[in-house]
C-alpha cells in the first residue's frame, strides 16, 4: 500500500470538487504511511516463510502475554506493594500486628488479598486506578507518616465504598457465609452473623472495619460512637 | 550449693496444705535456686466465651468475657463503645456503660460518656484461661451478711 | 476461717454486747437477717499501688476486708481507681499470707545453710540481735545496713531512720525508691534546694498541653491518666505530646507520639532549649531575676564499679556531682550545638515532630505540663534529664503557675512522704536535711533528744551499692523490709544473689508474702500490711493521706512498725553508743534503743485514750501509747518554719489529704508563687526559697551516650519496666486471680520483623541473653505496645523471668539511681533446628495467589 499520493480526498465530502488542503488527520496518517520503515514494515514479506511468521507470531504472543500477566502478578504481591515507603511504614506496618498477619493456622493475608479483586476486569480496572498511586509515589502525596494520617479517613472511606459495593467480596474470597459453623464462633459473633449477616442486612465490612490497619477519625462513621 | 528451700514445709507450716499450685511458684517465688535456669510458662488463651463474671463487690468493674485483641481505643475511635454505648446495646445485646459512666469530676451527669472514662481498659480488664497461682481467700461479703444462704461460699477463682 | 467457728463468735460477741447494755437476748435473734446485718464498717484510705494516692473507700464485715471503692470525696481521682485500685479487697487473702517468722534452721539451730523452718519471734529477734551484736563489735556499724521502702508508711520510715541513724550509727539505709524517684528527688534539691513539685494535679484542669517524657501514663498512672484524657477531651485545643521509645497506650491517645532511641532524649530536650534561645522566646525578665546559670561537669561515667573500664576511662566519675556558676551566654553557646538536625540524627525523630514539640514549649500562650517518671529517673544521666527539663521551663518561665510547670510523678505510694520527706535516703535526714550537713545533724539531734554528736556524718551505702559491699563481705547484717529487691535489682545474678548467700552475712526480709527475696533470706518475718496497721502515705503532689488499721494482720504478722520497735527493746546505748558520747552524756548510759528512740519523752506521749474508739492500732495497744501520733509530732519539728509544715496529727485522719506545706490551717498548691505560697514575700512574684539566694539553679549539660549500646553481639535494646495489672514484683497483685488471669506473665514485646528475622514466632519461647546473664521468655508481636525495631520490652513482675538477671548494674553517677531502661541484648530461640534456612531479610510474603 502506498497511498500518500493516491488519496486526495479522505475527508472530502460530496462538494469537494474544488481542491483544498487536507485537514490535520490526513496529513498526519500520510507522514505516517510515508515514513521508509513504516512501508517496510507493511509491505509483504519476501524472505521469512508465512510458516515462520505463523509461529513466530504466536511465540511472541505467547511471550508477551506470558510477560504482561508476570507484570500482573508481580505487581500482585506484597513484596511489591510494599516495596514503597508509603505502605511499608505505615499500612503494612500496622498488618503486621493483626491476625491477618499471624495467626493459628498459618493462613497470610497479603495486601492484594483484601485490596486487588480476583476476578480479570476488576482486577484490571484496580490495576489502572493504581497508577494514580504510582503518580502519587512520585511526586511524594505521602511523604510523611503526618501525610499519610491526613488522608487516612479518605483513603479509607474509599475501601470501605469499594467493599461496601461489591458485598465486601474480597473478605468473602476466604470467609463464605456458607461455609461458616456458628458452634465453632464465640457466642457473640455467632449472635451476630445469625441476625445480621445471614439475613443480608450488613455485609462484611460494615462491622468489621479497621481489623487490618488502625482506624481514622470515626467521627460521624454510622456504628461509631 | 545452699540447700533447697521446701515450699511444702512453708505451705504445711504456715498456711495449709494445697493452697499453691506448685508449678507455677516460679511465677511468685522464682526459681530454687535463684541462679537456676527456669523455663518461661507458655502464653495463655483469652477467655471469649461471653459468660459474665460474678463481681467480688458491687463496685468491682464488670470482667470483660470476650477478645478485644486489636480494639481500637485512640483519639480516633473507641471500639467498645460501638456495642456498650446506650444507643448500641439493643443491636448488640451488651450490657450498657453504667450511669456512673455519664458523671463528670464534679459529679455532673452529662449527655454521654464522660471524657475520663474514655480509656476503658484501665478498670475493665479480659481475662486469659490461666489458673491462679494460689488460692484467694477473699470472703464475699453476701457469705457474711447471710451465712446460712452461702455454705462454704468463698471467692477463690 | 471457718464459718462455724466465725458464727460462733458472732453469737459470742452479740451476747456480750447484750450483757453489756443489760438486755435479754431472745432466743436465736442472732440468726435472723436484720437491717444491720448488711451494714458494711466504711472508712477512707489511699490505694496501696502507686504515688498518684487514689482516695479509696473500704467497706469491713466480721474483720474482713469485703469491698472497696473509689473515694468520691478524694480530690486525686474523685470515685475513680485503676483495675489494681479495685482489687485492693484481695491483695491481702493469697493462702500464702506468711503468719509466723521462718528461720533457716538445720538441728535445732540457726544454720545459714538450713532450711526455712516458722520459729517464733523471740527466736528470730534473739538470732539477728546476737548477729547485729557482733557485728557492731567486729566491724562497727558500716557493717550494718537496712533496705526499706517508698510503701513504709511515714511512721515505718521514721522509726526505721532513728533506728538506723541514731540507735545503730549507721546511714546505710536507703529505700527501693533509690531504684525509683532518685533524678528526680536529686536535681529538685540541686535545682530549687528543695525537694518535690512545684505545682499539684491541679494543673491538669488548667494546662492547654502535655508533655510527656517518657511515660507511659495510661498503664503506670491510670487515674492522672483520667484527668489528662478528660481535659484533652473536653477541650478542642489541648494536645498530649508523648515521647518513648516504644508506642502504646499513653500514644494511642495522643496527639503525636515521638518515638526516640534509646538516651536520646537528652539531645532532644537541648534541641528544644535552642529553639527557645534562638527563637527569642526566653522570658528575660524571669531568667534574670530568678535563675542563676551553672553548666555540669561533663563526661562523668555510669556508676558501674570503680574499677570497670568505663569508670576509669571517665574524666569526671568522682566528681560528677559538681557543677560550675556560668552566665547564659556560655549555656547557649552549649546549647548551639543542638540543632534541629543534630537532634533528628541523633532521635530518629521526625523534624517536623521535634519542631511542634519546641514551639509548644516556646509559645508564650500555651501553658505546658511536663510529665515524666522512670523513663527519665532509671537513666544514666537521669539528673541530667531533670535538669534539663526544667533548664526549659526556667527559660521560659513557664513554672509555677496553674497549668504551666515540670512535674515528677512517682511511682510507689510513699516515695515522697516515707523516702524523701522523712529521709529514709543514705545521705538525707528529715525536711530536706543532709546528713553531711553538721548544721542539720544538730538540728535533728535536738529534735531527737539525742546526744549531740552522736548522727554519723558519713552518707552511706546506696542501693546498688549495698549490694555490692553485700557480695564483698563490707555489709554483713542487712534487714529488707517492705521490698522485693532480689527480683527488682539490676544484675542480680552477678551482684545482689552473691551477697545474700554470703556466709559472712545475715539476711533478714520482713514481707507478708513469700518474695524472690524472702525465699533468698535467712530470716523472714511476717509482716501486716496496708490496712492491717494505721498509717500515713504522701503522693506525689505533696499530699499526706492518713488511715486507720482496718482489720488485723493473720497469725503472728506484725508491722514493719512494730518490727522495728520491738527489736530497737534488744540494744542498750552501751552496747552500741561509742564510750565517748555516753561519758559526755551519762544520762543515756544503761537504757535500751527503744528507750532513747522510741520513749523519749515525745514519742510516747500520747496515751491510749487518745485512739479511734471504733479502731483498733496494734502497735498502739501493744507498746502502751499511741505511736504513730508520737511519731508525727515528732517529726513534724523538723520540717515546721522552713517550708515543711504539717497539719496536726487527727486533721489528717478527717481530711482527704492535705498538701504541704500546711500553714494557717491552707494547703500551698503551688510553691514559690506569691498569693498560693505562704513562704515567697510579698511583691517578689516568685521565690525559689529553698536556696539561700532565692533563684534556681539552671544546670547545663551535653548529651552523653548510654552505657551500653547495641552491637553486633548485643545487637537489642532492652527496655524493662510494669504493665497496668501488676505493681512492681508482683508480690500482691499476682495473688489476685482476676488481675493474674489479665495479665498472667512477663513477655518480650518485640517488632514483627525482629521476630520474622531470626525466624521466631508470637509465643514461642526464647533466650534474652545479655553480658550479664540469660532468660527464657515468650515473643509477644501483638498486643498493647508495639515496639520499634530494634528495641525489646520484657516487664519485671514475673518471678519465672526474672529480666534483672539480664540488666546492668549502671546508675546515674550523680543520683545512684539504676538504669532499667537501655541495655544491650541478644534474642535467641530456645531451639533452633540445625538444617532449617534462616530467613535473612523479613518474609513479607502474603498467602499464595
Amino acid at each position: 500500500m502506498s497511498g500518500a499520493e493516491t488519496t486526495p480526498n479522505l475527508t472530502g465530502g460530496p462538494d469537494a470538487g474544488t481542491p483544498r488542503k487536507p485537514n490535520f488527520i490526513v496529513r498526519l496518517w500520510r507522514w505516517f504511511m510515508g515514513i521508509p520503515l513504516v512501508r517496510v514494515a507493511l509491505s509483504p514479506t519476501t524472505t521469512f516463510s508465512l510458516a515462520f511468521l505463523t509461529l513466530g507470531g504466536f511465540v511472541s504472543g505467547v511471550i508477551f502475554w506470558g510477560g504482561f500477566n508476570t507484570v500482573l502478578e508481580a505487581t500482585n504481591r506484597t513484596e511489591f506493594c510494599v516495596g514503597c515507603h508509603e505502605m511499608k511504614n505505615n499500612v503494612f506496618e500496622e498488618l503486621q500486628g493483626t491476625i491477618h498477619f499471624a495467626n493459628r493456622s498459618g493462613v497470610r493475608a497479603g495486601c492484594p488479598d483484601c485490596h486487588v479483586p480476583h476476578n480479570w476486569t476488576d482486577k484490571i480496572a484496580r490495576k489502572m486506578q493504581a497508577s494514580k498511586e504510582v503518580w502519587g509515589h512520585i511526586f511524594g502525596s505521602i511523604a510523611t507518616r503526618e501525610d499519610f494520617l491526613g488522608l487516612r479517613r479518605h483513603m479509607a472511606e474509599r475501601e470501605w465504598a469499594r467493599m461496601s459495593a461489591n458485598n465486601s467480596l474480597e473478605c468473602r474470597n476466604c470467609h463464605t457465609t456458607e461455609a461458616m459453623d456458628l458452634t465453632k464462633q464465640n457466642p457473640r459473633a455467632a449472635a451476630a452473623h445469625e441476625r445480621f449477616l445471614f439475613t443480608g442486612d450488613r455485609t462484611c465490612i460494615d462491622c468489621h472495619k479497621g481489623i487490618a490497619h488502625r482506624l481514622p477519625d470515626m467521627t460521624g462513621v454510622p456504628g461509631w460512637h | 550449693m545452699r540447700p533447697r528451700l521446701l515450699i511444702t514445709v512453708m505451705v504445711a507450716a504456715c498456711l495449709g496444705a494445697g493452697a499453691l499450685l506448685a508449678q507455677d511458684a516460679p511465677r511468685l517465688r522464682g526459681p530454687e535456686p535463684f541462679t537456676q535456669e527456669q523455663a518461661a510458662p507458655p502464653m495463655q488463651r483469652a477467655v471469649t466465651n461471653d459468660v459474665r463474671v460474678r463481681r467480688n463487690y458491687p463496685d468491682q468493674p464488670p470482667l470483660i468475657p470476650h477478645a478485644v485483641e486489636g480494639y481500637a481505643l485512640d483519639l480516633n475511635a473507641n471500639k467498645c463503645m460501638s456495642c456498650h454505648a446506650r444507643r448500641f446495646t439493643e443491636q448488640s445485646q451488651a450490657p450498657m456503660i453504667s450511669v456512673t459512666h455519664y458523671q463528670d469530676r464534679e459529679g455532673n451527669t452529662l449527655g454521654g460518656l464522660a471524657p475520663r472514662r474514655y480509656a476503658c481498659m484501665a478498670c475493665h480488664v479480659p481475662q486469659t484461661e490461666a489458673r491462679p497461682l494460689v488460692e484467694n481467700r477473699f470472703i464475699d461479703m453476701d457469705v457474711l451478711t447471710e451465712p446460712e444462704r452461702h455454705p462454704g461460699g468463698r471467692s477463690n477463682r | 476461717m471457718d464459718l462455724s467457728r466465725r458464727d460462733v463468735m458472732k453469737a459470742q460477741a452479740a451476747a456480750a454486747a447484750a450483757a453489756a447494755a443489760n438486755v435479754a437476748l431472745p432466743a436465736q435473734a442472732q440468726n435472723i437477717n436484720v437491717g444491720d446485718e448488711l451494714r458494711l464498717k466504711w472508712d477512707k484510705a489511699p490505694c496501696r499501688f502507686c504515688g498518684t494516692g487514689c482516695g479509696v473507700m473500704v467497706g469491713v464485715k466480721d474483720g474482713r476486708v469485703v469491698a472497696t471503692h473509689g473515694d468520691m470525696r478524694a480530690e486525686v481521682n474523685r470515685g475513680l481507681n485503676c483495675v489494681k485500685g479495685y482489687f485492693l479487697s484481695k491483695i491481702m487473702y493469697g493462702a500464702d499470707r506468711l503468719t509466723r517468722p521462718l528461720m533457716r534452721m538445720r538441728n535445732g539451730r540457726f544454720d545459714k545453710e538450713g532450711e526455712l523452718q516458722p520459729v517464733s519471734w523471740d527466736a528470730a529477734f534473739d538470732t539477728m540481735a546476737a548477729h547485729w551484736k557482733k557485728i557492731l563489735r567486729e566491724k562497727g556499724p558500716e557493717a550494718i545496713g537496712m533496705f526499706g521502702s517508698g510503701q513504709w508508711t511515714m511512721f515505718e520510715g521514721y522509726a526505721a531512720s532513728k533506728l538506723m541513724r541514731a540507735g545503730f550509727r549507721s546511714n546505710n539505709l536507703d529505700p527501693n525508691a533509690r531504684h525509683c524517684m532518685a533524678s528526680a528527688a536529686v536535681t529538685f534539691i540541686r535545682t530549687f534546694g528543695s525537694d518535690e513539685p512545684m505545682g499539684c494535679y491541679d494543673d491538669f484542669e488548667n494546662a492547654d498541653a502535655f508533655v510527656l517524657w517518657g511515660s507511659n501514663m495510661a498503664e503506670m498512672h491510670p487515674i492522672l491518666w483520667t484527668r489528662i484524657t478528660d481535659r484533652r477531651l473536653s477541650r478542642e485545643h489541648v494536645r498530649i505530646h508523648t515521647l518513648s521509645t516504644y508506642e502504646h497506650r499513653t500514644t494511642d491517645l495522643s496527639d503525636a507520639g515521638l518515638i526516640f532511641k534509646p538516651g536520646s532524649d537528652l539531645a532532644i530536650l537541648n534541641y528544644i532549649a535552642n529553639h527557645i534561645i534562638r527563637t527569642g522566646a526566653v522570658n528575660r525578665e524571669f531568667v534574670e531575676k530568678h535563675v542563676n546559670f551553672r553548666l555540669a561537669n561533663t563526661d562523668i561515667g555510669y556508676g558501674l564499679r570503680p574499677d570497670h573500664t568505663l569508670e576509669l576511662r571517665a574524666q569526671h566519675a568522682n566528681d560528677a556531682a559538681v557543677s560550675h556558676a556560668s552566665d547564659f551566654d556560655a549555656y547557649a553557646r552549649l546549647m548551639s550545638e543542638y540543632t534541629l538536625d543534630r537532634a533528628h540524627e541523633l532521635s530518629g525523630v521526625p523534624k517536623s515532630q521535634l519542631e511542634a514539640l519546641a514551639r509548644l514549649y516556646a509559645d508564650p500562650k500555651t501553658k505546658v505540663m511536663s510529665l515524666w517518671t522512670m523513663g527519665f529517673n532509671q537513666h544514666v544521666r537521669g539528673v541530667w534529664a531533670n535538669h534539663m527539663i526544667y533548664n526549659i521551663h526556667l527559660l521560659t518561665g513557664k513554672i509555677s503557675e496553674p497549668g504551666n510547670g515540670p512535674f515528677s510523678l512517682t511511682g510507689q505510694p510513699s516515695a515522697c512522704g516515707t523516702a524523701r520527706e522523712v529521709g529514709c535516703f543514705a545521705h538525707r535526714l528529715p525536711a530536706d536535711m543532709q546528713v553531711a550537713n553538721p548544721d542539720h545533724r544538730k538540728l535533728v539531734e535536738e529534735i531527737w533528744k539525742l546526744p549531740s554528736g552522736l548522727l554519723p556524718a558519713k552518707v552511706g551505702y546506696h542501693a546498688v551499692q549495698q549490694d555490692r559491699m553485700l557480695k564483698d563481705g563490707k555489709l554483713n547484717a542487712y534487714w529488707i523490709m517492705c521490698n522485693n529487691n532480689l527480683q527488682t535489682a539490676p544484675n542480680t545474678n552477678n551482684e545482689t544473689y552473691p551477697g545474700y548467700r554470703n556466709p559472712a552475712n545475715l539476711i533478714v526480709c520482713s514481707d507478708p508474702y513469700p518474695t524472690v527475696t524472702a525465699m533468698a533470706a535467712d530470716i523472714v518475718l511476717p509482716t501486716a500490711m496496708w490496712v492491717e496497721k494505721e498509717g500515713a502515705y504522701g503522693n506525689a503532689e505533696r499530699r499526706t493521706q492518713f488511715w486507720r488499721q482496718l482489720v488485723d494482720a493473720p497469725g503472728e504478722a506484725r508491722s514493719d512498725l512494730w518490727q522495728l520497735m520491738e527489736f530497737s527493746k534488744r540494744f542498750t546505748t552501751d552496747e552500741v553508743w561509742p564510750a565517748e558520747i555516753l561519758a559526755a552524756s551519762p544520762e543515756y548510759r544503761g537504757k535500751t534503743l527503744f528507750d532513747v528512740i522510741f520513749r523519749n519523752g515525745q514519742v510516747d506521749s500520747f496515751p491510749l485514750s487518745e485512739l479511734s474508739p471504733a479502731h483498733n492500732n496494734q502497735e498502739a495497744k501493744h507498746f502502751g501509747f499511741y505511736v504513730q501520733k508520737g511519731i508525727w509530732e515528732e517529726y513534724i519539728r523538723c520540717g515546721a518554719g522552713h517550708g515543711h509544715d504539717y497539719a496536726p496529727f487527727d486533721t489528717y485522719h478527717e481530711a482527704r489529704g492535705l498538701r504541704w506545706p500546711f500553714v494557717d490551717g491552707k494547703e500551698t498548691r503551688w510553691r514559690y508563687r506569691e498569693g498560693h505560697d505562704p513562704y515567697v514575700e510579698k511583691g517578689s512574684g516568685i521565690q525559689f526559697y529553698g536556696n539561700p539566694d532565692k533563684r534556681a539553679n539552671l544546670i547545663g549539660a551535653p548529651y552523653e551516650p548510654p552505657a551500653e549500646t547495641p552491637d553486633a553481639d548485643y545487637d537489642m535494646w532492652l527496655v524493662t519496666g510494669r504493665v497496668l495489672e501488676h505493681w512492681h514484683s508482683g508480690s500482691m497483685t499476682l495473688r489476685v486471680p482476676e488481675l493474674y488471669k489479665a495479665f498472667p506473665g512477663a513477655v518480650l514485646f518485640m517488632h514483627p520483623e525482629d521476630a520474622q528475622r531470626r525466624g521466631l514466632h508470637r509465643g514461642q519461647e526464647v533466650r534474652i541473653v545479655s553480658r550479664r546473664g540469660e532468660i527464657r521468655s515468650r515473643v509477644e508481636i501483638r498486643g498493647r505496645n508495639r515496639m520499634p525495631r530494634g528495641v525489646v520490652f520484657v516487664p519485671f513482675f514475673d518471678a519465672s523471668q526474672l529480666i534483672n538477671k539480664v540488666t546492668l548494674d549502671a546508675t546515674d553517677p550523680i543520683s545512684k539511681q539504676t538504669d532499667y531502661k537501655k541495655c544491650a541484648v541478644k534474642i535467641v530461640a530456645l531451639t533452633t533446628p540445625a538444617s532449617a534456612p534462616r530467613p535473612t531479610a523479613p518474609d513479607v510474603r502474603g498467602a499464595p495467589r
